[in-house]
C-alpha cells in the first residue's frame, strides 16, 4: 500500500480495525506501518490522541436543549412526506446513515476535528511534497532527552533559519530535493523521540535520536559547503 | 582524451615559490572540448607526500579518488557533462588542494593523489570512490553511493543521505570508522583478524554480524555493542532505514 492509502485508511483502522476495513487492507496497512515510520508515526500521534479524548470526563447536554433542537427539526420537516424514518430507508446507506442517532460530548467532537485537521495536514503533505514554507524545527517535545539536546537543537535551529533565509533564491527541484531529505529525517526524529520518551534510558533509541540529529547537521552543513 | 596540462613541477621555480605564489590565488582547470560535446579538464598540483590534502565540493557526479603514481602529485581530471558548472582549483599555502564546483551541472572527477593523502569529499548528487589509500578520509554524499576500498587508513568518515555505504581495508589499531546511511545499506568488509569495538545501530533494517564471533554488551535487533579481539578500533555502523551488513575480507 502507498501512504496515501494507509493515511486515509488509518482512521478507520483505529476504530476497530476491522469493521470498516477488510481483512487484505488491514493486513497491508499493518505490513505498511512496519515498513514506513512517517505514517507510524501518524498512527502514534493518532492514537494518542484518541487515548486522549477518552479519557476526557463525559458532558451530558442538559435536557432543554434537546427538546429545543428536536423541535427545531420537527418544525423543518412537512407532514405530508411521511414518516422520517421511512423516506431516508429508501435512499439506501446514506438515509440510512442519516437516520441514525448519533450524539457526541464536546470533547469528542474537539478530538475528531484535531483528528480531520491531522488528516488534511498529512494528505497535503503526502500529494505537494515539499511546500513553499520555511522549514521549522520540526519537534513537538519541548523536554529534553539528551542531556546535549538543546545545544544541537539550537545550533541546528540557527543554521536552518541561514539557510531559509537563502532558500527563496534556489530552483524548485533544490527546494523539493533538501525539503523532502529535511522531512524524512524529521519524521524519524519525531518518531524516535516519541520511543525514546516511552523509555529514557534505553540506550539504542538514544544512540538514534543522537544519529539523526547528526544526520540532520550533515545535511545542512552540505548545504553550506555547496553555497546554496 | 583528456589532455593533462605540465606539472608545476616542471616549472624551473622552486616548490615553496610556487606554492607561495598560489597561497592566495585561483587556477582554473585547463579546459578541452571532447567530440561528444563534454568538456574536459586537467589539472596537476605538487604537493608533500607526507601532508597531502585534497578537498572536492561537487554539486553532481562521481568523485574517484585513487592513489597515484607519483608520491608528490595530485593529478585531477574531470569531464563536465551537464549544465554549465563552474570548476575552481586552488592551492593554499600550506599546499592542501581545494576544488570548489559551483552553478548547475555534472562534473565527473578521476583524481590521483600520493597514497597518504587526506581527503575530505563532498558530492551532493553521485557516487564517492576511494580506493586505495592510507590518510583520512571523509566522504559524504546526499545522494549517491560511496564505495571505499583497498584501505590501509587510521580514519573513515563516510556518511550518505540515500544511498549505500561500503568500506573495506585494514583496521588499524586506534582506527576510528564510521559508516553511515540514513536510508540505505551499510557493508564493512574487514579482515579476520581486525581487532575492534563494534557499535551497530538501525532503526527499520536487519542486521548481519555473524561473520565475526564476537563478545556482545548490548545485542537488540537495533542496537548492537561488541567487542571482537581487545576492541583497539573504534568501529561505528548506522542506518535508519536499511541493513547492515559485517563481513570477513576473503
Amino acid at each position: 500500500m502507498e501512504c496515501r492509502a494507509v493515511v486515509s485508511s488509518l482512521s478507520d483502522y483505529l476504530d476497530g480495525r476491522n469493521i470498516w476495513a477488510s481483512d487484505d487492507e488491514v493486513e497491508g496497512i499493518e505490513t505498511h506501518l512496519t515498513n514506513c515510520p512517517a505514517c507510524l508515526n501518524l498512527k502514534l500521534e493518532l492514537s494518542e490522541l484518541k487515548n486522549a479524548a477518552r479519557e476526557l470526563p463525559l458532558h451530558t447536554p442538559p435536557l432543554a436543549l434537546w427538546t429545543r433542537i428536536s423541535n427545531a427539526i420537527e418544525a423543518e420537516v412537512p407532514s405530508e412526506n411521511g414518516p422520517a424514518r421511512e423516506t431516508q430507508n429508501a435512499s439506501g446507506w446514506w438515509g440510512w446513515l442519516n437516520s441514525r442517532k448519533f450524539t457526541f460530548s464536546l470533547p469528542q467532537l474537539a478530538a475528531a476535528g484535531a483528528f480531520v485537521a491531522i488528516l488534511i495536514v498529512a494528505g497535503i503533505s503526502g500529494i505537494f511534497g515539499a511546500n513553499q514554507a520555511p522549514l521549522k524545527f520540526q519537534d513537538v517535545r519541548s523536554g529534553l532527552l539528551l542531556p546535549e539536546e538543546n545545544e544541537i537543537k539550537a545550533n541546528l535551529e540557527h543554521r536552518l533559519d541561514a539557510i531559509n533565509a537563502r532558500k527563496a533564491q534556489w530552483d524548485s527541484q533544490r527546494r523539493a530535493d533538501f525539503e523532502q531529505n529535511m522531512n524524512k529525517i524529521d519524521e524519524s526524529l519525531k518518531l524516535c523521540r516519541h520511543m525514546l520518551e516511552g523509555n529514557p534510558n534505553d540506550a539504542g533509541h538514544q544512540e538514534m535520536v543522537r544519529a539523526l540529529y547528526d544526520e540532520k547537521r550533515r545535511l545542512l552543513e552540505d548545504v553550506e559547503r555547496l553555497k546554496w | 582524451m583528456v589532455k593533462e596540462t605540465p606539472s608545476p613541477t616542471q616549472s624551473s621555480k622552486s616548490v615553496a615559490k610556487f606554492l607561495s605564489a598560489l597561497a592566495t590565488g585561483f587556477l582554473a582547470l585547463t579546459a578541452s572540448a571532447s567530440p561528444s560535446g563534454d568538456q574536459n579538464f586537467s589539472r596537476a598540483f605538487a604537493v608533500s607526500p607526507e601532508r597531502s590534502e585534497l578537498e572536492v565540493v561537487n554539486q553532481a557526479g562521481t568523485i574517484k579518488v585513487t592513489a597515484g603514481a607519483s608520491p608528490n602529485k595530485i593529478v585531477i581530471n574531470a569531464r563536465q557533462s551537464e549544465g554549465a558548472a563552474k570548476i575552481e582549483a586552488t592551492q593554499n599555502a600550506m599546499g592542501k588542494v581545494k576544488i570548489e564546483v559551483t552553478g548547475r551541472g555534472r562534473v565527473d572527477f578521476e583524481i590521483a593523489v600520493p597514497a597518504s593523502s587526506s581527503l575530505n569529499l563532498l558530492s551532493y548528487q553521485g557516487a564517492i570512490v576511494v580506493t586505495n589509500l592510507a590518510g583520512a578520509v571523509r566522504a559524504r554524499v546526499t545522494d549517491g553511493d560511496i564505495q571505499i576500498a583497498g584501505m590501509r587508513s587510521a580514519k573513515v568518515d563516510a556518511s550518505c543521505t540515500q544511498g549505500n555505504v561500503s568500506f573495506s581495508g585494514e583496521v588499524l589499531p586506534s582506527g576510528r570508522y564510521t559508516l553511515k546511511s540514513f536510508s540505505g545499506r551499510v557493508d564493512a568488509i574487514l579482515p579476520a583478524d581486525a581487532d575492534f569495538k563494534l557499535s551497530a545501530s538501525t532503526f527499520s533494517g536487519g542486521m548481519d554480524l555473524s561473520a565475526f564471533q564476537m563478545k556482545f554488551d548490548k545485542r537488540s535487533h537495533q542496537l548492537v555493542e561488541a567487542l571482537h579481539g581487545v576492541g583497539r578500533a573504534s568501529i561505528r555502523l548506522w542506518t535508519q532505514e536499511g541493513s547492515i551488513y559485517l563481513r570477513r575480507k576473503p
